[in-house]
């Protein structure tokens, strides 16, 4: 840090900070937005949590009129009687001109901010439970399948790269089978590796989660197996590929040439000299590796039905239980937001002139 | 040039006609579907053949059947009609939406593009009848005033406000960049009812940004070359300059990126059907296809068939993405 200069860290401190808020309020408008959509849309009774199946056409068929109270109640429960915004717009009578109604604070987008920042997300339609006990709840499954699976990556990635430039006969097909690992989604692997792998009627070596049952610990462990491999297959390619490139590009300038020319191995060249600089244009990618890997769950907890973030945001998804989906939203948002943060400081420990 | 070698098969002779060949079979493939005579109709379930594997005795299904009957070469063949229809459309109308706004945020970028006072006071007043905000007569007045004004009075009059273009058109993909596209997709998916032309539109929502900054960046660059000077100092109108000099050279990464684009919404299409939040089930896909084999462990072929047409579709547009790349690609 030393030749970086008296004036140099205040810059990169204000650069982070402009970058950090700015994502943070990409990330406010983002959800608002959401909020707003979801709650403009008229909310169906499956929506409400009314439509229990069994219960709910016997009532409904009784009295219409005990399920339009339900209705109410249920929209009064889950503060869906009051206006939408701030001003709104009362549809008009006959002779009316339609006109703008202010609605102060009395309204669902303020409470739903005042509550936000109190660090309260709301309650789900569908249960009534609180949304952040249920994202923390998936929090618990996913965060360390997808913390080991970018760990993994990045190494695996690093070490493929590393291996790479000195130039192996293996590099032409490892290179051609990384193309196509990248060209296969996600939830292809996925499906092929499940029934691969972990089926009674071929090769049975990591029974998935259901199969194993939660209580025993040490085969939900390695239920989680299967899913780990699935992630860090799907992440590594492209990591790999962008981090070969790079490397190679540096392996060509006039630095990397005159360490070899002084008798240096490959390996130590890349090593001690060029890994540190090939690193810096692939950060980005490293940004965006615990975001992509949140989204990765979406696929992967829903074909391993592991209890996570990815699978609780699909199910919100399937049965628009909204307040889930915009605190989901959030905090992946906020993920990415942290991942800005953690490259921010790696690039400057990469490269201390970085401003 | 060196950064195309990553490909293995690129090498090989003639990679470029076989990803070309393969592109070409299935949209042949999906434009003539209803005209070949298949023996089994789409979403139709044979319950006399539930998941028979490919020519099983006893049965005309080639490909074999899914676990409700269906048959699986007719569902691959409408299918592809589906990946065609909603990935090709989707990924078309988000590159020249992109294109537009991107090519118009580099070359106005925030002060380029200013409008007479008349016009924003025409453009006020309009917004402001138009929403029926308390005033409104008055409004129309104003806005009618103001038209006049800029009509009239053309660019003679008075101060022009700049319009914040490149700001805009950032601060869009800054929005739409906050979280990942797949979480942003199921997101939208589940506040929006969902019909083919509604996933397009999600689907073009979140794809145009792409496109935009890599066509803003060009346009950056080229609006410093002498011809686009030239073109100035010859008294073209600043729109003519940029749709008939500018935008043309500023759209060249394009041809690098959109098969990139288009194999990347490919895969979130059919990563959505298998979900089971994009498509409803009845329309084919290969996604939701794929997403019948967990209810079957031993059916192979139905991960194959639809596995194996996705991987190559993909594979196929990466190589061409590639392969015309000049620098590393994307």
């Amino acid at each position: 840090m030393d030749h970086a200069g008296g004036r140099r860290p205040v810059a990169v401190g204000n650069g982070i900070f402009r970058r950090a808020g700015r994502a943070a309020l990409a990330v406010w408008a983002l959800a608002s937005l959401l909020f707003l959509l979801s709650r403009w849309a008229p909310t169906s009774d499956a929506a409400l949590g009314l439509t229990e199946p069994t219960e709910m056409q016997a009532t409904a068929a009784e009295t219409p009129g005990a399920h339009q109270l339900a209705q109410r109640a249920a929209r009064q429960r889950l503060g869906l009687d009051v206006p939408l915004f701030y001003f709104s717009r009362p549809v008009a009578g006959p002779g009316q001109r339609p006109g703008w109604h202010w609605n102060g604070p009395r309204n669902q987008y303020h409470r739903w901010l005042g509550a936000l920042l109190r660090g309260d997300l709301g309650t789900s339609f569908r249960d009534g439970q609180p949304v952040a006990a249920r994202l923390a709840t998936a929090l618990l499954y996913t965060l360390p399948l997808t913390g080991t699976a970018a760990v993994l990556a990045l190494a695996v990635a690093l070490a493929l790269a590393a291996g790479l430039a000195r130039g192996p006969w293996w590099r032409r097909p490892a290179l051609a089978a990384l193309a196509g690992l990248q060209a296969l989604p996600l939830f292809v692997l996925a499906t092929g590796l499940l029934l691969l792998l972990a089926n009674p009627d071929a090769l049975n070596w990591f029974p998935t989660y259901e199969q194993a049952g939660a209580e025993d610990g040490l085969v939900a462990l390695g239920a989680c197996l299967l899913p780990l491999a699935c992630l860090v297959l799907g992440a590594v390619p492209e990591l790999a590929l962008q981090l070969e490139a790079s490397l190679a590009h540096e392996m060509r300038a006039d630095y990397a040439v005159t360490a070899r020319a002084k008798g240096l191995s490959v390996r130590r060249v890349v090593r001690r000299h060029a890994l540190r600089n090939a690193l810096l244009p692939v950060l980005p990618l490293v940004v965006d590796l615990l975001p992509a890997l949140v989204a990765g769950a979406v696929v992967v907890e829903t074909i391993f039905s592991l209890p996570g973030m990815g699978r609780l945001l699909a199910e919100a998804a399937a049965t628009r239980d909204y307040p889930v989906l915009v605190g989901g939203v959030l905090l992946v948002g906020a993920a990415r937001l942290l991942a800005l943060l953690l490259a921010d400081a790696g690039a400057r420990w990469l490269d201390p002139r970085v401003s | 040039m060196k950064a195309s070698a990553p490909i293995g098969i690129a090498r090989a002779r003639g990679g470029r006609a076989l990803a070309l060949g393969w592109l070409a079979a299935v949209a042949a493939l999906a434009a003539l579907g209803p005209l070949l005579p298949l023996a089994y109709a789409p979403a139709q379930p044979d319950l006399a053949h539930l998941a028979t594997p490919p020519l099983a005795a006893g049965s005309a299904h080639w490909l074999g059947t899914d676990p409700s009957g269906r048959d699986v070469l007719a569902e691959m063949i409408f299918g592809a009609r589906t990946a065609v229809g909603i990935s090709l459309g989707a990924a078309v109308l988000a590159t020249a939406l992109g294109a537009l706004l991107g090519g118009a945020a580099g070359f106005w970028r925030n002060h380029g593009w200013r409008v007479p006072w008349p016009a924003w006071a025409a453009a006020l007043g309009a917004g402001w009848w138009a929403l029926a905000l308390p005033g409104a007569p008055a409004a129309l007045v104003g806005a009618g005033l103001g038209l006049a004004g800029t009509l009239l009075g053309g660019p003679r009059w008075g101060r022009r406000w700049p319009v914040p273009l490149d700001a805009g058109v950032l601060g869009a993909t800054a929005l739409l960049g906050a979280v990942p596209r797949l979480v942003l997709v199921v997101a939208l998916a589940g506040t929006l009812p969902l019909t083919p032309g509604g996933l397009l539109a999600v689907l073009v929502l979140t794809a145009w940004p792409g496109p935009a900054r890599l066509v803003r960046a060009a346009m950056l660059r080229v609006t410093a070359q002498p011809f686009v000077a030239a073109a100035r100092a010859l008294g073209l109108p600043a729109g003519r300059v940029w749709w008939r000099q500018a935008l043309p050279h500023a759209c060249l990464p394009l041809r690098t990126a959109f098969p990139l684009s288009l194999a990347s919404l490919l895969a979130l299409e059919s990563t959505l059907s298998f979900l089971g939040i994009g498509l409803p089930p009845e329309v084919p896909s290969w996604g939701h296809l794929l997403g019948t084999a967990r209810t079957e462990p031993t059916a192979w072929w139905l991960v194959a068939a639809p596995g194996g047409a996705l991987l190559f579709t993909i594979l196929a547009l990466q190589y061409l993405g590639r392969a015309r790349g000049p620098g590393p690609a994307k």
